[in-house]
């Protein structure tokens, strides 16, 4: 069947893509010049057994070619290396920092796409109008925002009100369920706030531009002729068909979400898998670096590939 | 379609697009807007060394004295003139955006060109490597090489400039494809004309125009980009950047000093800067895509006008 | 004497354009159309035909505006815009448009795009209106099973009779059908033209055919208008307009199509363009391709009856013969 063909041809590409990330990642760390080479048993104050340890785990004395290959072997069982600044294995610290980045980045990530769908369909909607003008100029305002300045200018404005800083208040001692939760709510409520605004400019343009296309196609031509209301056919002929495209262009704005996740989590010291980076940057742990680096990417091509198998989803003219 | 779309397109057959961008240029409002930002933002950048007020190595006062008549927008924690760094900061981050979209330009437009051009084989492999850049997130990977790199303005330029080539080469390899099909095309090689020849003199004009446009929209990224660089430390630190500027506030906490005018007037050049890239590159593309279709349907409906009369007089 | 079905009065039309001027794309026309009648509009693509049916349904966009009265049974339902139009589309006038691949929704079966027009109108609901789909499906030559199926899983022929047989859903008194066979190849084209034959003829349709190819003309419809430049040039029984026209573009016209010319005649085209309708035009705006001009065409004629049937506006047919 050709679905299936399609779902294998995107699945390998996503494999592959990673296989490059990975082998960049390798070029990068292990064939660069200097003093940044990371030398994974360089592990400052380890001890002797560490050391050696790490250096028969990856090798470090075979060739290169015999290293990439050690290196493949270690990323299949999950074994990152150890990290310089904490001595733990930095598949452990990117675990936590992980989970602690997903709930930030997806509440933002969604306000921006129902915002940004919102806005745009508004602004399709009203064109010509002051609406439009008035909408569009926002989106533009917010996009051209550098992330981690808004997520300053958002403290300024919320000091006092809303905590600026960290995930929990760490003051708090074994609190009961609900001060918890309502602890981290106005904890991730700036960071994710400061992504959403970020993010959803760009959504907007995305989607006005999707629907005005849409809405200049035949089939709504036929709607309106067949005596729908406008309303009607906006949601059940537009906005349907405008979906396709908006799908694989958020997709491609992923990076962007990930560019936006690190610099809001330095701004609010949010204890997640961008701050991590940004941490392992300052201190030079080259190990740590290179997991951040990895999981993202691979992250990335994740999503994208289930923004893909959602657009085949969607798309009935692709099983062709 | 329906003729209803013709009828809306101006009657501008035949006309080329060069002419279109610059009328586009001098009409569409958000051209118009984002010019002017850009050609005040470039002067200033570039009369910096005459017009700044301070040198912006010396100190003129205390760490963080707010505006002053003398200091329109005060003094960093230096004891700095704000408006003077801002000045500087205008350059370094100017010439970042500029020289790391060259960069980007020659190597996505070289790519394209050939990809485009070529075909086949060549098209597989060039399109696949470049399929494979654009999913891999940019930032994290310029992070990684910015830090093993080391910081200085070159290395950033060319960081910067390596990552960004993904989207030109797109977008230059879709319009030679539609290019080489053209009918001169074809002639000039049957005349026997080479290659180099036929690029140059026939494929890159018509390339050109659109090749502009997005080399303005990945200025605006490539300024993002320096900020994120910058924000993270892997700058020049033996340059100021607005990118930089908005990391020193952060570091040397301007903000519980009260010291809005650390923090706000970078942010808000960069996004002038930002915004005024987008809006004129924008207007360009729009120019040269003239998917002029018509809204079937809008919240606006046809107008009524009154009867015209019941025949038409005989002039 | 009753009023006729349909009746377009003195319709013009402007478009805005990008550098604030308008482009007055229709410009005083006329028409009527009594019951079962089969009407052809004529004319170089641009002329405004498209436009002008448009406009009957007030299909127009937004950067449109539009005088003039379009009476349906009497009654002018212009007058009250687009909330005062939208109750007759599909019950009373119903439209077939070029090329069914993007006037079809490609994302959604065929099936539910006809159940919708049903339910919209009240005509049938849930399993009742699939029941009905069906019956029309098969009634245009389509295997009922094909519902189920999205446009691009048919040909351009099946797509077209989907949406004949989805213009019919509500019982329409008038179709019009824009080129609606300009997109398919020849042996289709037959096919459907034959299917809208017997569809008007089994339901009592008036059919207003926009077309720019004569052929389609003759071999479905009995009366025929002739648009040029956004007005209507000549109108009349087809016969009439083919043996003695009473406009040089008319008479052009159809010797520029090769199976309605002359047998020994060669086939003429017609040299030049249009005149373009964003600014006002200076006598007959034929003037610039016509065989025929003389001084009396400096001032712009209008539509005059040359016979019972038969009106034109050419200042040829009032010149007094030598």
């Amino acid at each position: 069947m050709r679905g299936t063909d399609y779902v294998l041809k995107r699945v390998g590409f996503a494999i592959v893509t990673v296989f490059v990330a990975v082998t960049i990642n390798f070029v990068l760390f292990r064939l660069a010049p200097g003093s940044a080479v990371s030398n994974l048993s360089r592990v400052p104050h380890a001890t002797q057994q560490l050391r050696h340890a790490l250096e028969v785990q990856f090798g470090l004395d075979k060739s290169k070619w015999q290293q990439y290959l050690i290196y493949l072997k270690q990323l299949a069982h999950g074994n990152l290396g150890v990290s310089y600044e904490n001595e733990q294995p930095v598949s452990t610290n990117l675990r936590i920092a992980l989970i602690n980045t997903l709930p930030m980045v997806t509440l933002g990530t969604v306000f921006s796409i129902i915002f940004g769908i919102f806005t745009g369909v508004i602004a399709a909607w009203r064109r010509g109008t002051k609406t439009e003008g008035a909408t569009v100029s926002t989106a533009l305002a917010f996009y051209s925002m550098p992330t981690q300045w808004l997520g300053l200018m958002l403290i300024i404005l919320f000091a006092g009100i809303l905590p600026t800083g960290g995930m929990t208040n760490e003051f708090l001692l074994n609190p009961p369920f609900w001060t918890h939760v309502k602890d981290l709510a106005s904890h991730i409520f700036l960071p994710a706030l400061t992504l959403g605004l970020v993010l959803y400019g760009e959504y907007t343009l995305i989607v006005r531009s999707a629907m005005l296309e849409t809405l200049g196609e035949d089939y709504v031509l036929t709607a309106r002729a067949k005596g729908l209301k406008p309303r009607t056919i906006v949601r059940t002929h537009a906005l349907r068909n405008a979906m396709l495209p908006i799908t694989t262009l958020i997709a491609l704005s992923l990076g962007y979400i990930v560019a936006g996740a690190i610099l809001v989590e330095i701004v609010f010291s949010w204890p997640g898998i961008g701050r991590a980076v940004y941490e392992a940057v300052l201190e030079r742990d080259y190990p740590m670096l290179q997991g951040a680096f990895l999981v993202l990417t691979i992250s990335v091509v994740f999503f994208n590939l289930v923004a893909d198998l959602l657009y085949f989803k969607l798309d009935p003219r692709i099983s062709e | 379609m329906s003729e209803a779309s013709f009828f809306v397109e101006s009657p501008e057959v035949g006309t080329s697009r060069t002419r279109a961008l610059l009328r586009t240029l001098r009409h569409r409002r958000s051209a118009v807007i984002g010019t002017t930002i850009l050609v005040a933002v470039i002067l200033t950048a570039v009369l910096a060394p005459w017009i700044a007020p301070y040198d912006i190595h010396t100190q003129v006062g205390a760490p963080f004295e707010p505006p002053s008549w003398n200091h329109p927008l005060g003094l960093d924690d230096g004891g700095i003139d704000m408006v003077s760094l801002l000045m500087w900061g205008m350059r370094i981050s100017l010439v970042v955006g500029f020289a790391a979209t060259f960069v980007s330009m020659v190597i996505g437009g070289s790519i394209g060109l050939v990809s485009g051009y070529f075909g086949g084989k060549t098209d597989t492999i060039l399109m696949r490597i470049t399929d494979y850049f654009l999913v891999i997130p940019d930032v994290p990977l310029m992070i990684v090489v910015a830090a093993i790199w080391g910081p200085s303005l070159f290395h950033i330029i060319i960081v910067i400039g390596i990552l960004l080539w993904t989207g030109t080469a797109r977008v230059i390899r879709a319009q030679v494809l539609s290019v080489r099909e053209r009918v001169y095309v074809k002639r000039a090689r049957a005349l026997g004309a080479g290659h180099f020849r036929i690029v140059m003199r026939h494929v890159l004009p018509q390339v050109a125009p659109l090749l502009i446009a997005n080399t303005v929209l990945t200025i605006a990224v490539a300024v993002f980009d320096e900020t994120a660089l910058s924000f993270l430390g892997l700058s020049d630190p033996s340059r100021i950047s607005l990118g930089k500027l908005i990391e020193n506030a952060f570091e040397r906490a301007a903000i519980s000093a009260g010291a809005w005018w650390a923090i706000v007037p970078p942010g808000v050049l960069v996004a002038l800067i930002i915004l005024a890239c987008s809006l004129v590159g924008g207007a360009l593309e729009d120019a040269l895509n003239p998917r002029l279709r018509v809204a079937h349907l809008s919240a606006r409906t046809f107008r009524l006008r009154p009867l015209v009369g019941r025949s038409k007089e005989a002039l | 004497m009753t009023a006729p079905l349909l009746q377009v009065e003195d319709l013009h039309v402007w478009f805005d354009l990008e550098d604030g001027g308008e482009l007055h794309a229709v410009q005083g026309v006329n028409l009527s159309l009594e019951p079962g009648e089969r009407l052809g509009l004529v004319g170089e693509s641009g002329c405004g035909k498209t436009t002008t049916a448009l406009a009957i349904m007030g299909l127009l966009p937004s950067s449109a505006s539009v005088s003039g009265r379009v009476l349906l049974d009497g009654q002018d339902i212009l007058v009250g815009g687009e909330a005062a139009i939208r109750p007759h589309r599909w019950v009373d006038i119903a439209i077939v448009f070029q090329g069914a691949m993007n006037s079809l929704n490609p994302v959604r079966r065929i099936g539910d795009q006809i159940v919708e027009a049903l339910e919209l109108h009240g005509r049938a609901k849930g399993d009742t209106a699939r029941a009905r789909t069906a019956e029309l499906l098969e009634s245009v030559g389509i295997p009922a099973g094909r519902a189920s199926r999205y446009p691009h899983e048919l040909s351009g022929g099946m797509r077209q009779r989907a949406a004949i047989a989805m213009a019919l859903s509500c019982n329409p008194r008038v179709l019009i059908a824009d080129e609606p066979t300009t997109a398919l190849d020849v042996m289709v084209q037959a096919q459907i033209l034959e299917l809208l034959d017997g569809l008007c003829r089994d339901f009592e349709l008036a059919l207003v055919l926009v077309t720019h190819d004569l052929p389609v003309v003759a071999q479905l419809c009995n009366r025929c208008a002739v648009m040029y430049a956004g007005e209507m040039v000549e109108r009349g029984p087809l016969e009439t307009l083919y043996h003695t026209p009473g406009h040089p573009y008319t008479r052009m016209l159809f010797a520029a199509s090769p199976d309605l010319g002359a047998l020994n005649e060669a086939v003429v085209s017609i040299p030049g363009a249009p005149p373009r309708l964003d600014r006002p035009i200076d006598g007959c705006p034929f003037r610039p391709r016509c065989d025929s001009v003389f001084d009396a065409c400096g001032v712009r004629p209008r539509l005059d009856q040359l016979a019972e049937d038969h009106d034109a506006a050419c200042h040829l047919n009032s010149r007094v013969p030598a």
